[in-house]
């Protein structure tokens, strides 16, 4: 048995780019992100780029494959609710998931790549 | 191994976040699993200072 959540309020002011609001209980949560962050200094855009795959987007990322060996559990839920008064989120992003209830298995995966791109500096006198 | 959890009252009062991101998760609940990884890649040579070009794909060596 699962407790029940209890959100008195909830204030959440941006969700964007598939992230989730989930307010009741769910079986499984599968979240994933993968973001091209490139920062140039200047306004350049050169069409399509980023579609070749950089190793950070492809690599596996080693995971737990199983819970850890508890030949025994038990809970005792002495107080069924879990209760909060509020609740302020500024923002949600990529993938991310703001849930109210219980879930059974809840798995993410993120992976950024971000590069930036500065201008060299200016070619002296002694140069040309 | 003999593993017992006593859930008590949870009372929380006021929970403030600026922002939840990337494929993470703020759960008010009860989970069996959570499994959450990240892979941050920023390494030296993601510094580009210099000529601005496009980002072409290194043969093989794409990084």
């Amino acid at each position: 048995m699962k407790r029940t959540s209890i959100v008195q309020a909830l204030h959440a002011e941006t969700l964007i780019i598939s992230s989730v609001l989930q307010i009741g209980d769910s079986e499984r949560i599968s979240a994933r992100t993968r973001a091209l962050a490139v920062q140039r200094q200047y306004e350049l855009f050169f069409g399509p780029e980023g579609e070749q795959t950089f190793l950070i987007f492809t690599k596996p990322i080693p995971r737990w494959s199983s819970p850890p060996p508890v030949a025994s559990q038990q809970t005792l839920h002495e107080s069924p609710v879990i209760s909060v008064r509020s609740i302020r989120v500024l923002g949600v992003s990529s993938s991310a998931v703001v849930h109210i209830g219980s879930t059974s298995i809840a798995e993410g995966e993120a992976r950024i790549k971000h590069i930036r791109q500065l201008a060299g500096p200016m070619p002296s006198a002694a140069d040309i | 191994m003999n593993y017992t959890v006593i859930n008590r009252d949870v009372h929380v009062g006021d929970i403030r976040l600026t922002a939840v991101a990337s494929a993470s998760l703020f759960l008010i609940g009860d989970a069996d699993v959570i499994n959450l990884s990240s892979a941050f890649d920023t390494p030296p040579e993601s510094l580009i200072i210099g000529p601005f070009v496009p980002l072409v794909p290194a043969r093989g060596g794409a990084s």
